[in-house]
């Protein structure tokens, strides 16, 4: 508290929240809002951080888009996916069956092969109650944990702001392969950092021109100053972490990008989670990754489409697994995937198919207890608007993650208690 | 243990601000900073150790100089253009606030040179994304009519569409660039059957191969969500009707690409395709065959709808005005505009039948514009801010540099992140990004062979309104290269 005094004693969070910055509501959901930590994130919570941490790291991967759960667990034996999908239903011959009843995707074979060694859960039919058909009201959903959107702050940064002291850390949590923040990792609270492109993560003009940075973003006035400061900080501590990280680091996994660039997958996934091995391997404290590869919104010609973002998904996963076993850190990372909402299960003129509800998530890791979980979402009972109905609330596979795999207090993240689904082998 | 030892400062937070910003209770505070804000002899006036102590300015907001004629054009520049080089600045001033803006909004948009190819872009001869960013950024630095060139940029983040989907194979999204901004003034009835009809939208959003049959619904939950009356304001069921309502149209083809297919039918040994015909216009083509027949419900009223009528019925909805009035506001006056002020030019913008010009009037003419709480109240994309820059180094040359950087800003121009268009104010900064801002900065006069004389720049382009560490670090700069630094990396050159 005594740095918190420096700076009148006030608290950033509840500057910001009194509506300086960010309003409630509609605007600020179209707009997001950036979550920059600063001084005033560093006094918070040292003392709770050392019982609760462990060595686990998570990365999260974002299907943009939507992604089509029936083309990717696929419900290879059900005459009614022919009906509704007269030509997207080609994929169920293909499909590489887990039992009669699914496959997976064709091209997500190294994920298959991870299934058969015991090493993925694959949640089936995860959503929420009155699910949003809009993108960014959706994502906003998944990204705050709170259907009744009346969270600002995304889960994960509010799992570092709440547990981990970021003071001189700035790499808990990382968003890589991308320039701005992603909405799960924001809170104001958090010490938080985003690298596009750890090669050019640096300052152009050396050491002179970072030092006169450094004092020229310092009490900027204004209602984005202790954004802009903080932001300027996160990367000076970045660039240090960066520069005395320990280990070299050489790539062990086959990150080429072998699958044909999709039209809008702009966040090469391959590259952005060879940067994440890179950030876990050299040691740089990173605790919380986000990654993103768009594309999913397959509204035509799907087919395609999605074959080629499968098979982009996996051949980057795959790598990025091979590369964690080979520095024998495959057991302290997750994978887990998620997606703002499936699609719908009848295909459109346009050979793709619209928005729709529940989807399958994929988590991956040697600490995972593999197999199906949740029930298969039935194409028999559909919903008055034609959608599939959910199983697993996913807020119920953010308290596995949470408090199996980086064992922090769930419940004060999430606010209430789900039950557990068990893909978490030994619970922290 | 940490929350209620911030609570009950809070208020004094929120008060403080206010006194600031009203110019209240700025008296005690406000004069002392005033000074330290300050640049005094600036050229002349050695660095003293001692000075060198900034006060603690840490929730305190800028002292706005908008009650000043010359601040409040410049201020106007900064967010009807992309900001001015130093004579546009002079000539401005010399013509007061309300000339320039009767100036930028009645001057009609000037057209850039073509793209050399773009029209006659084929499979076999692509746009190069480069050269088509480029293009525009040229443009945007050289353009006698930069109002309609920002109102462009304006409409490309609204009626978005990215490179990859549309496809550089084709002329669509150079087209929609081109439509863009002929309509960018006009008015917003007419612009939005010209966006549902742009054959670059038509792909980008797969209205181009919706049927009646089996309609397609991603125009149609866009139109109504992200385009006109915003999330919440329609229903499953409206999204539905609409996809039938707007179904039977598809993309044109042009000779080029007619003329390409029938090549490469002949190398492969095939009959040129058939079903195929070059189309002479620019906008999509309507297939009666390919429309939904039958009434529907759509938005309340069961009838046959076609395009326009269907669009018609959107223009009606209570939600529309307030919601392109609040897009504009957070884009052009602040990020946090009041209820009162958007219902104000709601009203206007619908009594003048949504003419564009007459909000964007409303907009610059209203005193919120001027407010102490618009100054700086809105964070330059990366394309702004660089074009900025260039301006400021009198560097027109610089269009393709600034086209390679947008991508590590978070800013390609023809490729947003998303459906919904750009980013805005604080979603622009992140670490990635304010180290790319600098590191631009950094580069570009590195790279520069005579650098200016920076002489008042501090004025022109910060209406002398800086932090007591910009005062600082420009005071006790050796030469005018490191002063350039500081001023385009400062915090306050990323404000608008």
């Amino acid at each position: 508290m005594k740095q918190l005094g420096g700076t009148n004693g006030l608290s950033r969070r509840d500057f910001l929240r009194s509506g300086l910055v960010f309003g409630v509501g509609a605007q600020a959901l179209a707009s997001g809002y950036a979550a920059v930590p600063d001084v005033f994130a560093r006094a918070v919570l040292s003392a709770k951080n050392a019982a609760i941490q462990n060595d686990k790291v998570l990365v999260m991967i974002q299907l943009g888009g939507g992604n089509d759960g029936l083309q990717t667990v696929i419900p290879i034996s059900s005459s009614q996916y022919r009906d509704f999908r007269p030509q997207l239903s080609a994929a169920a011959a293909k499909a590489q069956p887990i039992n009669k009843d699914v496959g997976l995707h064709e091209n997500l074979k190294g994920i298959k092969a991870l299934y058969d060694s015991g090493k993925v859960a694959i949640v089936q039919g995860v959503g929420y109650t009155n699910p949003s058909f809009s993108h960014f009201d959706s994502i906003r959903v998944w990204e705050t944990a709170d259907p009744a959107r009346r969270q600002q702050d995304g889960w994960l940064g509010s799992a570092i702001a709440k547990n981990y002291d970021s003071a001189g850390h700035p790499l808990v949590g990382c968003a890589c392969g991308t320039t701005n923040v992603p909405g799960m990792l924001r809170d104001l609270q958090a010490t938080l950092t985003v690298i596009d492109d750890v090669k050019t993560f640096g300052f152009q003009g050396g050491q002179n021109v970072e030092n006169v940075m450094g004092t020229l973003y310092k009490g900027t006035p204004g209602m984005y100053g202790a954004l802009f400061d903080s932001a300027m900080s996160t990367v000076r501590d970045t660039v240090a972490q960066l520069r005395t990280s320990s280990a070299k680091y050489t790539p062990k996994g086959n990150y080429s990008d072998k699958v044909q660039l999709v039209y809008s997958s702009k966040n090469q996934l391959a590259a952005a989670l060879q940067l994440a091995a890179e950030l876990i391997v050299t040691g740089t404290g990173v605790k919380v990754l986000h990654v993103t590869l768009g594309g999913f919104d397959t509204h035509y010609t799907e087919l395609n489409r999605h074959d080629q973002l499968m098979g982009y998904l996996d051949s980057a996963i795959t790598a990025f697994h091979d590369d964690l076993t080979a520095y024998g850190m495959a057991d302290r990372v997750m994978i887990a995937t998620w997606s703002e909402f499936g699609r719908r299960p009848k295909e459109n003129a346009s050979g793709g198919t619209d928005h729709g509800t529940a989807s399958p998530v994929f988590v991956i890791g040697d600490g995972i207890k593999g197999g199906l979980y949740g029930e298969t979402p039935s194409l028999a009972k559909l919903d008055q608007l034609g959608n599939l109905s959910y199983s697993v609330d996913f807020r119920a596979v953010y308290q596995e993650i949470l408090a199996s795999h980086l064992g922090v207090d769930a419940k004060e993240i999430l606010g209430q208690s789900f039950d557990r689904v068990p893909f978490v082998k030994a619970p922290a | 243990m940490y929350e209620p030892a911030a609570k009950p400062v809070i208020k004094k937070r929120g008060l403080r601000r206010r006194h600031v910003l009203v110019g209240v209770g700025a008296a005690a505070g406000g004069l002392a900073i005033t000074k330290a804000l300050g640049l005094y002899n600036l050229s002349s006036q050695p660095s003293l150790p001692g000075q060198t102590e900034s006060p603690t300015v840490a929730g305190i907001d800028w002292i706005s100089p908008l009650d000043k004629p010359d601040a409040q054009v410049a201020h106007l520049l900064r967010r009807a253009t992309f900001a001015a080089t130093p004579s546009e600045y002079q000539q401005t001033i010399k013509d007061g606030f309300k000339k320039t803006v009767d100036r930028l909004l009645e001057t009609k948009a000037a057209e850039p040179p073509a793209l050399a190819g773009a029209d006659d872009a084929t499979q076999e001869k692509p746009i190069k994304p480069q050269e088509l960013v480029a293009w525009w950024l040229d443009w945007m630095l050289r353009t006698p009519t930069p109002f309609a060139e920002r109102m462009t940029f304006f409409w490309h983040g609204h009626f978005t569409s990215d490179f990859r989907k549309v496809n550089l194979q084709t002329p669509f999204i150079y087209w929609q660039n081109l439509t863009w901004r002929q309509m960018s003034l006009g008015n917003f009835h007419d612009m939005l059957y010209q966006v549902t009809i742009d054959p670059g939208m038509l792909r980008y959003l797969d209205l181009g191969t919706s049927t009646g049959k089996a309609p397609n619904e991603n125009y149609s939950r866009e139109l109504m969500e992200l385009f006109t009356m915003g999330v919440g304001t329609f229903t499953e069921d409206d999204v539905r009707a609409g996809a039938k309502a707007l179904s039977g149209w598809r993309e044109p083809v042009t000779q080029a690409m007619y003329d390409a297919l029938v090549a490469r039918a002949q190398q492969q040994g095939r009959p040129a395709p058939r079903n195929v015909t070059p189309d002479t216009v620019k906008t999509g083509v309507f297939e009666q065959q390919r429309a939904y027949v039958g009434g529907v419900k759509f938005l309340g009223d069961v009838r046959q709808w076609d395009t326009r009528a269907a669009l018609e019925k959107i223009l009606t909805q209570e939600s529309v005005a307030p919601f392109i009035v609040t897009k504009v506001l957070r884009e052009f006056v602040t990020d946090q505009p009041g209820d009162a002020y958007v219902k104000r030019l709601a009203d206007g913008f619908r009594k003048s039948k949504y003419d564009v010009k007459s909000l964007m009037r409303d907009v610059f003419m209203s005193p919120e514009f001027v407010a102490p709480t618009s100054y700086r109240a809105l964070v330059k994309s990366p394309t702004e801010l660089m074009v900025h820059m260039a301006k400021a180094l009198e560097s027109p040359a610089l269009a393709k540099a600034i086209g390679l950087a947008g991508q590590g800003m978070g800013q390609l121009l023809f490729d947003p992140p998303e459906v919904g268009g750009w980013p805005s104010n604080a979603s622009w900064i992140s670490s990635n990004n304010v180290l790319a801002r600098v590191n631009f900065a950094q580069a570009t006069l590195t790279g520069m062979a005579r650098i200016p004389a920076f002489k008042d720049a501090h004025t022109i382009h910060l209406d002398g309104v800086v932090s007591p560490a910009t005062a600082q670090l420009l005071n006790s700069s050796p030469d005018d290269a490191t002063r350039w630094l500081i001023l385009l990396a400062s915090p306050e050159f990323q404000l608008k």
